[in-house]
């Protein structure tokens, strides 16, 4: 019985189990803490705030991305090339936010 | 013995003989999807920043404290005391308030938080499934693929209930009792997208754990069909992460 040959594989860690529910257990406090900090946060309306949970979010997506898609240990190549692109997606949030601001004053204005 | 796909795929696939990241065709191909996919969802997120930031921020609720009684016509009430107006964004915490079995108490948000949950629950199990994969563990892999369908179907009945409250309450896509009409509108259009996204996913797990069944991967040699189903899976997820973060909080 010939042994197939397998694609290289970038290594995966032995403890990837328990790597896994400790990602998970992080998922969960962030979570809480986003929805405590809703409720602290509730009078405020500054673009801060927003700052806050988009930096939140970002988190989250750091270790969905990296450990749960497994991206943290692929190559650096693949994952430039799929992070790159992103950062252009959050300037033009915050671009978009800013000029909704502006369009909101126009319709007061009016 | 069967051939492996994989030791083909890196005869013909690649002009260098060998992945330039290494990983397979197939892998490289759903990261590049998923790519595309996120600047979709990117652009109604987008979209929705800019029209929320479009109308006034919402006014500061001071009279309904959590676990307070609601009334039947609470939304009335709300636009009676001035807190769904049309030019002020609503309050996430006012419109999302309901939960099932759980009539006439105010909880704000804690419907939206289980559903989180479920998500990120559905996540674990899925990515324990590819960790089990590795280990060639048949058993293991279907136990976990049936606990993540499980959960995205949860997760489902979870939105159709609160797509039905929100409908019940009068919101539309060209309507809205809780203010702005986008509000409503948007609502359905990126949590629809989303919903569609995981009913896809469903679908796809429910492919995958019948072929894990039948020893489809076993006679493969890998489970790498796990794997990439597994991305799909968990950038839904990543997806509601960014969707309760701009919908629900801000």
């Amino acid at each position: 019985m010939e042994h197939t040959e397998h694609l290289e594989h970038t290594e995966t860690p032995k403890d990837m189990k328990s790597q896994i529910w400790k990602t998970f257990w992080i998922l969960f406090a962030f979570t809480i803490v986003d929805i405590i900090l809703y409720f602290v946060l509730l009078s405020n309306h500054s673009m801060m705030k927003n700052w806050v949970f988009i930096i939140l979010g970002i988190v989250k997506a750091y270790y969905i991305v990296g450990i749960f898609m497994h991206m943290k240990f692929e190559r650096k190549s693949l994952m430039y090339m799929i992070v790159i692109p992103m950062v252009f997606v959050i300037f033009l949030v915050a671009l978009m936010i800013i000029e909704g601001d502006f369009t909101g004053l126009l319709r007061w204005i009016k | 013995m069967a051939t492996n796909t994989l030791s083909t795929e890196n005869k013909f696939t690649w002009g260098g003989g060998k992945s330039p990241f290494s990983v397979s065709y197939g892998k490289l191909m759903m990261w590049i999807f998923l790519l595309s996919d996120a600047f979709t969802f990117s652009s109604l997120l987008i979209a929705y920043g800019f029209i929320r930031y479009s109308f006034q921020s919402p006014i500061h609720n001071e009279i309904v404290k959590p676990l307070a009684h609601v009334a039947d016509n609470f939304v009335e009430q709300m636009q009676q005391a001035g807190l769904f107006l049309q030019d002020h964004w609503p309050s996430p915490e006012l419109v999302f308030n309901h939960f099932p079995f759980v009539h006439g108490v105010h909880l704000p948000l804690f419907f939206v938080s289980l559903m989180t949950f479920i998500l990120i629950f559905s996540s674990v199990t899925m990515v324990l499934a590819v960790e089990a994969g590795h280990r060639m563990a048949k058993d293991e892999v279907a136990k976990y693929m049936l606990l993540t369908i499980i959960g995205g179907a949860a997760f489902l009945g979870c939105q159709a209930w609160e797509w039905t409250t929100f409908i019940g309450e009068g919101a539309r896509l060209y309507e809205n009792p809780y203010g702005p009409r986008s509000f409503a509108a948007l609502f359905f259009i990126v949590t629809g997208f989303h919903g569609m996204h995981v009913f896809s996913g469903v679908v796809l797990n429910v492919i995958i754990y019948l072929n894990v069944l039948n020893n489809t991967y076993e006679k493969r040699g890998h489970y790498e069909m796990v794997e990439k189903v597994g991305l799909y899976w968990h950038f839904v997820d990543l997806v509601w992460v960014f969707v309760f973060t701009f919908y629900y909080l801000i």
